[in-house]
């Protein structure tokens, strides 16, 4: 397990809804937009091509990879689509880390993109409500707000949090992306507002489902993006100064249906009787957990080890309960962990681990197959200090980060991934 | 391995002699690819087409056919395994645990009653629950099954609902049951009574208000 995988460049484009923008030109947009950063990458170098699209509803249209594939010029080169829910960005990612790793090829593209501006929201809300059980959960009147604010609300009250504290993730994020033009939050309402969320706007912004409010949910979007996944032996050649190893890398699943979690018996081998109910991401601990292991960081030392990540924050609620389930915090300090705001910018009177300082979902919005490799792109772009130049400024910018982390999550929990990236 | 137990069979040949295809169709009709309009922006040449598509899905139950029909006779069949007894609604066909290395589970009739695990008031929903809101989706463990089961807790005020509190299964007048959880959801249990209003139920009861308005507005 010596060779080592890199990614050795990528770009996102604006994430927005509507906009208008096919998918094939999204992705020749990323291409570009990373040669401009990695002047020697040409798409003649790629050797493989790994699609990350989440659902064909949205453009009714089956194998719509092998349209960007072709528009990119790419006949000839073998490909594959991953979609695993929310997570087929991280899972898109795992796939790639696992071709290079087998040391069968030396440069994979990952291009990922989501239209969910095809649809009315309350349409697409229902789309994504399909990757539930549709015969028990969807059909009772479930879309995913709905099932996350039911986990949320017992793990709330479990750990004596309130409507609050999930609030400061919510506020944290957008007015990250408030630095960073491919935001939905920066190109939307954001020039509405002209200043910084607070926590009273997100206590009185409306009803989604207690104790979720309209700002404490992702939005949906179109938007698209690219990663160059690559041997260090390419990235060193061709990418010097510019590239990060992926030092760590997990993958990990959980019960389609949230009710299914309080005793089964795969996670009761691993965790005990009674975990993960409905309130922990045991796919997330575990995923994390292996990533940990990979990388050599102890799971208690991983706040202090860990200078950057880009979580999946589909929920404020969730960025919460995935602090704990990386190890950040536990049951016992969790309420002084948010309250200490640990996870914000220093500039923002933050602490040792700024999450989500690109935008996270709540900023960017989530385009599903695109949101996993933006979160890996924003974390490689601070890991090569490449962040002043893709922000609007350096306030968003985490100096001197050797270590950082990406998160991409689906379902109700039901697929998650962790990566550990490194500077060289 | 046709001789193993754990095979579920596969029937040669289904007759539907009790057949009720479109007794629920309503106006809803199949039309495919059906182009509905466009949008034209002349000063970005921005072109837009509206397209519209329907499709009749068929969902067969299959080895959980017992659970349909059960729905549409007002009771509530789960499975069971026989070696371990873990008890599960949804049913599970095959056992959960890889040590029972898929022992095939059998039927059970379960008490319509159970807990409340945890739950949430819904203020938005998919497009087919709109006209609902504001209501709660409550996960409750029914007749000490090893799972709980979403669907909607109704007969309260949204904000009196409780973690742990006793609720009955409640089923639809028999001419609106379709064989589906909709056939069905959760009220409190006889007997039962919310606790007196407290600043959190009040919160909640505050959340629901424009709810309630908008869904009066809508047509
Ligand atoms: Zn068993």
């Amino acid at each position: 397990m010596t060779r080592r995988v890199c990614i050795a460049g990528g770009a996102a484009t604006p994430f927005d809804y509507p906009m208008h923008i096919t998918p094939e030109a999204m992705i020749a947009n990323c291409v570009v937009e990373t040669q401009g950063d990695i002047p020697d990458f040409h798409l003649r170098d790629l050797q493989f091509m790994v699609y990350s699209h989440f659902s064909v509803h949205f453009g009714k249209q089956l194998t719509p990879e092998w349209i960007v594939h072709d528009h990119l010029g790419l006949v000839g080169l073998p490909h594959v689509r991953i979609e695993n829910g929310g997570n087929t960005g991280g899972s898109a990612l795992y796939g790639a880390f696992l071709a290079v790793k087998s040391g069968l090829f030396d440069v994979v593209g990952v291009a990922g993109w989501e239209t969910m501006d095809n649809v009315t929201q309350s349409q697409g809300s229902e789309f994504i409500a399909l990757a539930s059980d549709t015969r028990y959960e969807a059909l009772a009147g479930g879309i995913y707000p709905i099932y996350y604010a039911a986990m949320a609300y017992k793990f709330m009250k479990e750990h004596d949090l309130t409507e609050e504290d999930f609030a400061l993730a919510a506020l944290k994020n957008r007015n990250n992306a408030a630095n960073n033009a491919k935001t939905q939050w920066y190109r939307g309402e954001y020039k509405k507002y002209g200043r910084p969320l607070t926590v009273d706007d997100i206590m009185n912004s409306r009803l989604i489902s207690y104790p979720l409010k309209r700002y404490d949910c992702c939005l949906m979007s179109r938007g698209g993006a690219f990663t160059l996944v690559t041997s260090e032996e390419w990235a060193k050649k061709h990418a010097d100064g510019r590239y990060v190893v992926i030092d760590g890398a997990g993958l990990s699943s959980c019960t389609i249906r949230a009710g299914d979690r309080l005793h089964f018996p795969g996670w009761t081998k691993l965790y005990g009787e009674g975990y993960p109910d409905m309130t922990e991401f045991a796919a997330c601990r575990k995923s994390g957990e292996d990533a940990y292991d990979m990388a050599g960081i102890e799971y208690k030392r991983a706040v202090k080890e860990i200078d950057v990540a880009e979580i999946h924050d589909a929920f404020s609620s969730s960025e919460t309960q995935i602090y704990k389930a990386l190890h950040w915090c536990d049951k016992d300090n969790i309420k002084e962990f948010i309250r200490e705001k640990r996870t914000f910018l220093e500039s923002d009177g933050g602490g040792d681990l700024p999450a989500n300082p690109g935008g996270g979902l709540m900023g960017y919005g989530h385009p599903v197959g695109a949101t996993g490799l933006m979160s890996a792109i924003e974390t490689y772009y601070h890991l090569t200090d490449m962040t002043p130049k893709k922000h609007l400024s350096a306030r968003t910018y985490v100096p001197d980060a050797q270590t950082g982390l990406v998160n991409s999550h689906a379902g109700t929990g039901t697929s998650i991934s962790n990566f550990i990236l490194r500077r060289p | 391995m046709g001789d193993d137990k754990r095979m579920h069979r596969i029937p040669d040949e289904v007759k539907f002699s009790d057949s009720h295809k479109d007794d629920f169709r309503g106006d809803v009709k199949e039309i495919g690819f059906h182009f509905a309009g466009y949008d034209w922006d002349a000063d970005e040449e921005q072109f837009k087409v509206y397209l519209h598509y329907d499709q009749l899905y068929y969902w067969k139950l299959a080895e959980i056919s017992k659970m349909g029909k059960g729905f549409l006779d007002g009771e509530f069949w789960a499975t069971q395994c026989p070696n371990c007894g873990d008890k599960f609604f949804p049913p599970r066909v095959n056992c959960w645990d890889v040590e029972c290395n898929l022992a095939k589970s059998e039927w059970i009739k379960l008490k319509g009653e159970g807990i409340v695990h945890t739950f949430t008031i819904a203020g938005w929903s998919g497009k087919s629950s709109l006209k609902r809101l504001p209501f709660v989706l409550a996960y409750v463990v029914v007749d000490g099954c090893k799972t709980a089961i979403a669907n909607e807790l109704r007969g309260i005020d949204p904000w009196n609902a409780e973690f742990g509190m006793p609720v009955k299964v409640v089923w639809a007048p028999k001419e609106d049951r379709r064989g589906t959880v909709t056939d069905w959801w959760f009220e409190p249990d006889d007997g039962w009574e919310p606790s007196p209003m407290n600043p959190e139920k009040e919160r909640m009861k505050e959340l629901c208000a424009p709810v309630y308005d908008w869904v009066k507005s809508m047509k």
